[in-house]
């Protein structure tokens, strides 16, 4: 038979279709040939659970639809009054958390380790002087199930604390241990704290002085509470948001994007949104006017603005009068006269004067300032932008201050002190004499002391002062004892402190790392025993609401589906460790698992039958139980309203007002100075204290002296580099997307536009450069560029990291801005690898007197990849 | 469906909560650089001007589901379509993959499938299960597509599919009235869902407020997503 060509043609079409038809409809593609029925169909029964997001810590209630044991969406709470049902994209990612496949899966152990456990070797372990980690060496903690791999890991965990805990060598104690935490949610921060005290140790160790701690403590010293302020957003008719990214990274997200749109159109009068920053970010260009300001002199451009005010009679006389304390001139007790606060800024921040230190035009900060006391009410705020360089404290405080002159403080419309639910206090710690003698020994990290004394914590110092190494004052810190052991929780140092090499090597010389992280992150990574939480989809934990309402809320967090993997909930784990070391540590902690201690600590809503649950009153709920149920089952309880103009909450300053002259500022450094004169003469006299107080203050590299001392002041920023060597300011910012450095291995998250930039996506960190700028230094448009700034190496090499560049109008042309969240070398096969982290090359810098890290003193320099 | 540029911050919750709920995989950042990333619902922005006096201007774009859909007429083999409802929908398994309705379309509304659906291991586990079939049978909904067919926003048909069935309330007038994902999830408020030829509706209202215009109306494509301007 012949085979014609048009045999063959249909022959290889046939072929070709059958082909082509049975690859689309295998697999997956089965569900989409045509059936029976029409219509929606789900094969599976569906629930809802109650629970709160993690990705920030604002706390917003969600409810996961969970249809056959497995989460298939999340959607917010409509109840919950901080998001109102809504979320941002970081909420809706979380099942990317919950299921992400490159969790860790079981406790696992570094082999060395276990082998010295098994031997009874663990204290030679433990006082070996350098441990060499290679990163990710585990083996799975042994067991034939999963429960006895728990066993075995809790054991070892237990041991390694006992031994450190009991051993009796000279300056040997529980205090060795440092316990560095995160992000702690609702009563997880205090749980860890009573780990602590009943096991003996001075050293937890928060990470808020790498966050906007500028704040808390510009509010503790002027209205005398240390948190940050909530705000009355919807009332506002004004705002002055100074570094804050007030619609991306600033906290709480879905609560702000609500506000936002409220102030836009949710009231008769369209509210003014002006936003003062280095680039134009998103929520600059979504303001009505962006005020471009040089990096580091927001609190300049703050004193100008009230300059005049003060100037032209335009604040709030009633409120100055009757609810500030320093304003104009005073005597104290001592019959000493002191200048007012007025005086000092009539005097030195004319608009001339501030207009030359920040760049912004005179008339610009003529206008602002009328227009900020005119149209009320207004909020002046600020967060990280102003609080991450050297003067932050004093900066956040010049910032604060002008709503005191506007009288907004406290009012409707205004930032508000938030309260907290009235939960039930439970027994105090036991402690036996190791516990006590250990809590007594000086803290790590030499917080509050006359180094850093505003700091509660000085996580970014740890490294230094286990290296011995001096703190960018140059001062060689050394703790009477050395670490023994680092435990992390829902913290990375790692990746998250700035010049974050310090790090690499630090860690090598504490014996025993461990930590409690679902994910393999860089800590983690070169850790001895891990001990992985569940996500918090998986588990008990209540979350109170980050400071915004006012009025208190709080919600629960449960399982919203069985653990997929072998973990277990952090708190249980402090419980169960507890009950292994036994004696008064266990008795301190007399609750079955973290959550009968929750129920503890919420049986106070129930008896003081406050607020309401969904919109059900508690005092509807005759038993505990009941309260409970509704709790976990509608998932969030408040207590509206907010009670405006309660001014003994709103000031628990000494003076019971705003302090223009903080007298607690005042009162810790003269305290810090007796006590280093008292080293010489007890009692000092006057004399020797005044020549303390000039030491302290030299040390904190403060300028200013006398009354303005204890005032909101200009301190010029100090930068890192001199501007010829390295000519451009590095400012590192946030994204929307950014889930502190948790989501660089959520897909979702990295495949996202850039709204300012439309070629630049998360899958890759980029450098913003001014095209002019990077015209001069012949860098082309999505080239790659080394960005080097001044830290070295101990080798004496440069630090410097290759980025793309892209050119950006709304970044000022002596800056480059890079955004953080990517450049893990852990953490996951989309996060390990991609990106570039801005701490590598940022330099070690603080605000001295708050402890804090500042992140954007660093200069840096620019040059193409071919050149240098 | 109607969004308000005033109230709306730019956070892309949308555009996440999308893909979610639509089981769109995420391309990767190969594929995303050879521009084949899909977003039913996709961010657009444009800067004007240079330092210090820029203005960037920013917007998602849903599908618009036009009236008058330059996609349906082009498609060979019906397999887009405008149902009765007026929603402008894909039968996965009828499409070619010609690709000429993306040609057709002057919003770069729908996309492609230029590999499979790769499950990384765990992940399958929150895809939705939701199933929807058109009158003939044909899978329309948010099932997971195969390589080689076209898709785009539905307007979250599930949902309003499942209304249907359950009498629920559709639009955002209502307190707990079905609506899309976006909408549910804009943290601003700023998206409003519902009937536009319903003079009670949200939408309706909206619709002809004085800050209301649509994209590319010169085309005659005569979109059902209306923006109020910002400002």
């Amino acid at each position: 038979m012949k085979v014609t060509r048009r045999d063959a043609i249909k022959l290889g079409v046939a072929a070709g279709v059958a082909g082509y038809a049975a690859y689309r409809f295998a697999g997956l593609d089965s569900l989409l040939r045509p059936a029976e029925t029409s219509g929606y169909s789900l094969g599976g029964t569906e629930s809802r659970v109650a629970s709160v997001c993690l990705q920030c810590p604002a706390g917003c209630g969600i409810l996961v639809r969970v249809v056959d044991g497995r989460a298939v969406k999340i959607e917010g709470n409509p109840k919950h009054p901080i998001n109102l049902g809504r979320l941002c994209p970081k909420g809706q990612i979380g099942l990317q958390i919950l299921y992400d496949p490159d969790r860790i899966k079981e406790p696992y152990v570094r082999e060395e380790l276990w082998q010295a456990f098994g031997s009874g070797s663990l204290a030679a372990y433990l006082a070996a002087p350098l441990r060499d980690r290679t990163p990710e060496s585990f083996i799975p903690v042994p067991g034939a199930t999963a429960d006895e791999r728990w066993d075995n890991a809790l054991g070892l965990a237990a041991e390694v604390l006992r031994t450190i805990r009991e051993s009796t060598g000279p300056g040997e104690g529980p205090h060795q241990v440092l316990f560095l935490s995160g992000r702690n949610r609702g009563q997880m921060g205090g749980f860890i704290d009573r780990f602590c005290a009943a096991y003996g140790t001075p050293n937890h160790i928060g990470h808020s002085s790498i966050c906007a701690d500028g704040s808390p403590m510009a509010h503790w010293a002027t209205q005398g509470w240390k948190a940050y302020s909530g705000y009355d957003w919807d009332n506002t008719n004004y705002v002055l948001c100074f570094g804050g990214a007030f619609i991306e990274a600033w906290r709480p997200t879905t609560r702000l994007l609500r506000a936002h749109g409220t102030i836009r159109r949710g009231r008769p009068i369209r509210g003014k949104i002006v936003q003062v920053d280095v680039r134009y970010s998103v929520s600059a260009a979504k303001a009505d006017e962006w005020i471009p300001v040089k990096p580091g002199t927001d609190g300049a451009l703050a004193l100008g603005i009230a300059h005049v005010i003060i100037r032209d009679g335009l604040y709030d006389a009633t409120y100055v009068q009757d609810r500030t304390f320093g304003f104009d001139g005073w005597t104290d007790a001592g019959g000493v006269p002191h200048e007012g606060w007025k005086d000092v800024v009539l005097r030195e921040y004319s608009p001339a004067t501030t207009s030359v230190i920040t760049g912004v035009p005179a008339e610009t900060i003529e206008r602002v300032a009328r227009e900020f006391a005119t149209v009320r009410p207004a909020i002046a705020a600020g967060e990280r932008g102003s609080s991450m360089q050297t003067n932050g404290v004093y900066s956040r405080m010049a910032i604060h201050a002008l709503n005191a002159l506007v009288g907004s403080l406290g009012r409707a419309g205004g930032p508000i002190r938030q309260r907290d639910p009235p939960l039930a206090s439970v027994p105090a710690v036991v402690k036996d004499a190791i516990a006590t003698s250990g809590g007594a020994q000086p803290p790590f990290d030499f917080r509050g002391t006359k180094y850093y004394p505003l700091a509660a914590k000085v996580y970014q110092g740890v490294p230094d002062f286990i290296l011995g190494r001096p703190d960018p004052a140059g001062r060689t810190l050394q703790p009477p004892y050395p670490a023994k052991a680092m435990l992390c929780y829902y913290t990375n140092p790692l990746f998250s402190t700035p010049d974050s090499a310090r790090w690499d090597e630090a860690i090598r010389q504490i014996p025993f790392v461990m930590t409690f992280s679902p994910f393999m992150d860089e800590t983690t990574a070169l850790s001895d025993l891990i001990l992985p939480d569940s996500t918090y989809l998986e588990r008990w934990q209540d979350d109170v609401i980050y400071p915004s309402l006012g009025y208190p809320v709080a919600a629960i967090r449960q399982p919203v589906v069985s653990p997929v993997y072998n973990t277990r909930n952090a708190g249980d784990v402090f419980v169960e460790l507890a009950r292994r070391l036994g004696g008064t540590v266990a008795d301190s902690f007399p609750w079955a698992d973290f959550r009968e201690y929750m129920q503890a600590r919420y049986l106070g809503i129930h008896t003081t039958a406050a607020g309401r649950v969904g919109e059900t009153p508690v005092s509807s709920f005759s038993t505990f139980e009941e309260f409970w149920d509704a709790f976990t089952r509608i998932g969030v309880w408040s207590s509206p309203p907010y009670a405006f103009e309660d001014w003994a909450y709103t000031f628990p300053s000494p003076s019971g007002r705003f302090e223009f002259y903080s007298q607690l500022l005042h009162e810790k450094l003269e305290h810090l100075a007796e006590e280093e004169a008292k080293l010489i003469q007890d009692p000092p006299p006057p004399q020797l204290v005044e020549q303390k107080l000039e030491e302290i203050l030299v040390g904190l590299r403060i300028t200013a002296r006398g009354d303005m001392v204890f005032m909101p002041h200009f301190e010029a920023p100090r930068y890192v580099g001199d501007a010829s060597d390295y000519p451009l300011h590095l400012i590192t910012y946030k994204l929307m997307v950014h889930a502190e450095g948790r989501g660089a291995n959520v897909p979702l998250l990295r495949e996202m536009t850039t709204p300012h930039l439309r070629r630049a996506m998360n899958w890759n960190t980029w450098a913003e450069i001014h095209p002019e700028t990077a015209r001069q230094l012949r860098v082309a448009d999505g080239s790659r560029v080394w960005i080097e700034s001044p830290p070295r190496d101990p080798q004496g090499t440069p630090r410097r990291v290759l980025v793309p560049a892209v050119l950006y109008e709304g970044v000022r042309p002596d800056t480059v801005a890079i955004p953080f969240e990517l450049g893990h070398t852990a953490y996951g096969r989309l996060a390990k690898g991609a990106g570039t982290n801005p701490n590598l090359i940022l330099a070690n810098e603080y605000d001295l007197l708050g402890g804090l890290a500042a992140f954007s003193p660093t200069r840096v320099r620019v040059y193409p990849e071919g050149g240098g | 469906m109607v969004i308000d540029l005033d109230k709306c911050t730019a956070c892309q919750a949308c555009i996440v909560a999308c893909r979610i709920e639509n089981n769109v995989p995420a391309a990767g950042a190969e594929e995303t650089e050879k521009g084949r990333a899909i977003f039913w619902n996709q961010f657009f922005s444009e800067l004007r001007g240079s330092f210090p006096d820029v203005n960037l201007r920013m917007f998602p774009r849903p599908c618009m589901h036009c009236e008058d859909p330059p996609c349906v007429p082009v498609c060979p083999v019906e397999a887009t379509y405008k149902d009765e409802e007026g929603r402008v929908l894909v039968r996965y398994d009828k499409c070619i993959g010609c690709r000429y309705c993306m040609v057709a379309c002057p919003y770069g509304a729908r996309y492609f499938n230029w590999f499979p659906t790769r499950d990384i291991e765990g992940q399958v586990n929150d895809r939705n299960p939701d199933v929807v079939r058109d009158s003939q049978g044909w899978a329309v909904g948010p099932s997971p597509r195969p390589m080689g067919v076209v898709e785009k926003c539905t307007l979250c048909i599930q949902r309003l599919e499942l209304a249907k069935e359950e009498g629920a309330l559709v639009g955002s007038e209502h307190p707990d009235g079905v609506v899309s994902a976006c909408a549910e999830t804009c943290p601003a408020f700023a998206i409003s869902f519902g009937d536009l030829e319903d003079p009670a509706s949200e939408v309706h209202r909206l619709s002809l407020d004085k800050r209301a215009f649509r994209l590319l109306e010169e085309l005659g494509t005569k979109p059902q997503v209306y923006y109020l301007t910002e400002g």
